[in-house]
């Protein structure tokens, strides 16, 4: 008589069914727990498209499952194809895991200091395996999620699904697209590149600039010395010091890669929470003006989850992912980097990213405490009070005729401010400085540096004599002098630029290091004079790639 | 539900248990607030005020000619300007801040939102790179979103021993033309001593070309 008894029923199974049987039987056994409801068959069958059996055991995974549970169990039929969703929301969500992933793949690589973190860049670019290729997905899945969020707002905005009752729903997104736009901003200060350091230091003047409210301001005078001690309080906490240094670097990089990802989905599981509660709205011309029938779906106007919206999202992966991959390695598409920060240069025709330059546009036109601080407040504010204000019944477009006006209206002004942040629009610089910063600019490699080393000819050459040059690579590059120069005197209506000479001088100054210089030269009524700037560029240098 | 036949709302006086509750609540909401503050106050760098100010001081054959162009002292971040009466005639100087002939050292960073602005020989000003603030050489903003002049600092003119001859004049460059001015360096100045821990505002200056 066994003191023990060992309980093991698979062995009675395999004693009673055979041993394959008994094994398949265990392995569906596993498999329906995993799914919290669905065995093998009940798999194939989704994935051969039968139709739902009789009780349905593919809602069972909705109810008792925790990754399902999130999504419906069934979607209205006017709501699965393109229009009128165009899957942003699903794409915002897809970017936000896909910059997760990437992202850990870089924090490897990565420690914020300003004495390496340069240097960690060069390093991921240049010897980590796929280090290039995961900065350069990072940085395009952060483009297109910006552009994914940006869109989705525009979409809900136009059909109007704003409306009573997803007035919240909305109000969190505007909380999502701020953090969208937060996580971009944060991550493009962690390579300590120029663009790191003069972006942090233009946001953190801004935020200086918060003038204190009477009757506070009162006391700043006799309790803090300082009129502005709110802006300058803040103004501490996001530069981290008097100069943006390690310790603001060590701020932002928290920032980007904990505190903001993780209210972002925090949010985007309310987000979600609420779209699921009062169901995914139907086309504004589908129901009644002041109807809402999204959680009222006919038993034959209904799209499962399992099996047409799972296997359709999979294939949307897939198609995503490639599209990312495609865009980086055949596509030609790069992350940027500007040069190592320094603190002593601002580089010409420094601009913010495309997805901000209509506030470097706004921040170009006139006081910062309103064009910096006022103005995007107001923009945000409006954005987040909206559906509370706005409170017509009709979601039809023929009845918001203003509200789609009034939106139009700001796309055309955003373009416009993209426009004025553009290095075109009231920074540009005197004729000579713009030639020079053409052939050799401060914020990215250039022409003449993306000229093969061993196709810069030692020699001195005249840019309208180009199609005289020597070698492929020098003709290209003198060919956009040319047309630098050509674009500048077009430029300079005053004729303050005679007898114009462009030169670009290359000697061999060591072993494997030549000096380029261009030089530009003219004459105005002070006498001639010139302009230069000298670049030196090892055999090794690499910016050609 | 109609208008007639409809109860009054009946008030629950307030019980002993409901009220701590409250009080409870309270003192928890107090203490949040605290707590919060308490992590702001925890979160502010630790620096001294004036820690990276510095005093500079140079022989005057650092400065640059009467009327030349500004000289940059990236160092002490401030450019050194010399006016003289070119620049006093120049027709861009806004009416509101005549130019004082005399020296001066201007602090480097744009008073916008703090990029360096550069000289720009050509158009014979400073430009901003980031939004386009443009100064002339005696520091007076002539366009652009800036709304003030230049900062200057505090500078001291030294005779060869070391004693002070003349001080660049602190105040408010909105209301005193004199406070911040560029001033002839006197009879015997050997060296200038330029104070960065004390920087004076420049004159208050919105309209477009320059003005009050």
């Amino acid at each position: 008589m066994a003191i023990f008894k060992l309980h093991l029923p698979i062995v009675d199974d395999i004693k009673q069914k055979g041993l394959k049987p008994a094994l398949l039987a265990k392995v569906d056994e596993g498999v329906t727990r995993l799914t919290a409801g669905l065995g093998i068959n009940d798999i194939r069958s989704v994935l051969r498209g039968d139709p739902a059996p009789r009780p349905n055991p593919r809602v069972k995974p909705h109810a008792d499952g925790f990754w399902f549970h999130m999504r419906p169990t069934y979607y209205h039929n006017l709501v699965t194809p393109l229009y009128p969703q165009f899957r942003l929301g699903w794409l915002s969500v897809y970017f936000m895991v896909f910059e997760t992933i990437t992202g850990v793949f870089l924090m490897l690589f990565y420690t914020p200091s300003p004495l390496v973190a340069f240097e960690n860049m060069l390093n991921i670019l240049s010897n980590v395996p796929l280090g290039l290729f995961m900065r350069d997905l990072h940085r395009f899945g952060a483009e297109l999620m910006v552009l994914a969020v940006a869109l989705h707002m525009l979409r809900t905005y136009l059909t109007g699904n704003y409306k009573k009752p997803r007035q919240f729903t909305w109000f969190t997104g505007v909380l999502l697209l701020l953090m969208t736009l937060g996580l971009s901003f944060s991550g493009y200060l962690l390579p300590w590149d120029q663009l790191s350091l003069w972006a942090v230091t233009i946001g953190a003047s801004m935020v200086e600039a918060i003038p204190t409210p009477y009757p506070l301001n009162l006391l700043g005078d006799q309790w803090f010395g300082d009129q502005y001690f709110i802006g300058t309080f803040v103004n501490n906490l996001v530069r981290g010091g008097p100069q943006f240094n390690d310790n603001g670097l060590l701020r932002w990089y928290l920032l980007h890669v904990l505190g903001l990802p993780l209210i972002a989905f925090v949010f985007i599981g309310v987000h979600y929470y609420k779209v699921v509660l009062h169901g995914h709205s139907l086309p504004p011309e589908a129901e009644k003006v002041g109807e809402d029938t999204a959680k009222r779906v006919p038993m034959d106007q209904r799209t499962y989850f399992m099996p047409d919206i799972i296997t359709r999202e999979l294939f949307y992966v897939v198609l995503v992912t490639f599209l990312c991959i495609f865009a980086v390695t055949l596509g030609g598409y790069h992350a940027p980097l500007e040069p190592h920060a320094e603190a002593l240069i601002t580089p010409l025709h420094t601009t913010a990213p495309w997805y901000f330059l209509w506030l470097q546009g706004m921040l170009k036109v006139g006081d910062k405490v309103f064009w910096g601080l006022i103005a995007p407040g107001i923009i945000f504010n409006t954005l987040f009070v909206l559906p509370y204000i706005e409170v017509g019944p009709s979601r039809r477009y023929a009845d918001r005729r203003i509200g789609l006006s009034v939106g139009m209206v700001v796309c055309v002004t955003l373009s416009m401010l993209t426009f004025m942040g553009t290095p075109w629009y009231a920074v540009s610089s005197s004729a000579d400085q713009e030639i020079i910063a053409e052939i050799v600019p401060q914020t990215h490699p250039g022409p003449l540096r993306a000229t093969p080393w061993d196709e810069l000819t030692v020699g001195t050459y005249e840019a309208k004599n180009w199609e005289q040059a020597p070698t492929p690579g020098l003709k290209g590059l003198l060919e956009e002098y040319e047309h630098a120069v050509a674009t500048a005197q077009a430029k300079d209506k005053e004729g303050q630029f005679k007898n114009l000479e462009n030169l670009l001088i290359i000697e061999e100054w060591q072993d494997g290091l030549k000096k380029i210089t261009v030089r530009v030269t003219w004459q105005d009524a002070t006498g001639e004079r010139t302009a230069s700037q000298d670049v030196f560029l090892h055999r090794d240098s690499n910016y050609g790639g | 539900m109609g208008a007639a036949g409809t109860t009054a709302p009946t008030t629950t006086p307030m019980t002993r248990r409901e009220f701590l509750y409250y009080v409870w609540g309270a003192s928890m909401a107090l203490f949040m607030a605290e707590f919060g503050g308490a992590i702001l106050w925890f979160a502010l760098p630790r620096f001294r005020a004036g820690e990276f100010g510095g005093k500079f001081t140079l022989p005057v054959s650092e400065i640059p000619a009467v009327d030349a162009e500004p000289k940059d002292f990236p160092a002490g971040r401030f450019w050194l300007i010399n006016l003289g009466p070119q620049r006093a005639a120049d027709s861009r100087q806004p009416a509101d801040y005549p130019v004082k002939e005399g020296v001066a050292a201007v602090y480097k960073v744009c008073v916008h939102l703090g990029c360096l602005y550069k000289w720009v020989t050509v158009n014979d000003r400073f430009e901003c790179p980031c939004h386009g603030s443009k100064y002339l050489a005696s520091g007076a903003r002539t366009d652009g979103p800036a709304t003030r002049n230049l900062d200057v600092f505090i500078m001291r003119a030294l005779d060869a021993n070391g004693n002070e001859l003349a001080k660049t004049k602190a105040g408010d460059p909105t209301s005193d033309p004199e406070a911040g001015a560029p001033f002839a360096l006197p009879e015997g100045t050997a060296f200038i001593e330029i104070d960065t821990g004390k920087r004076i505002q420049g004159g208050l200056n919105t309209k477009p070309g320059g003005g009050k």
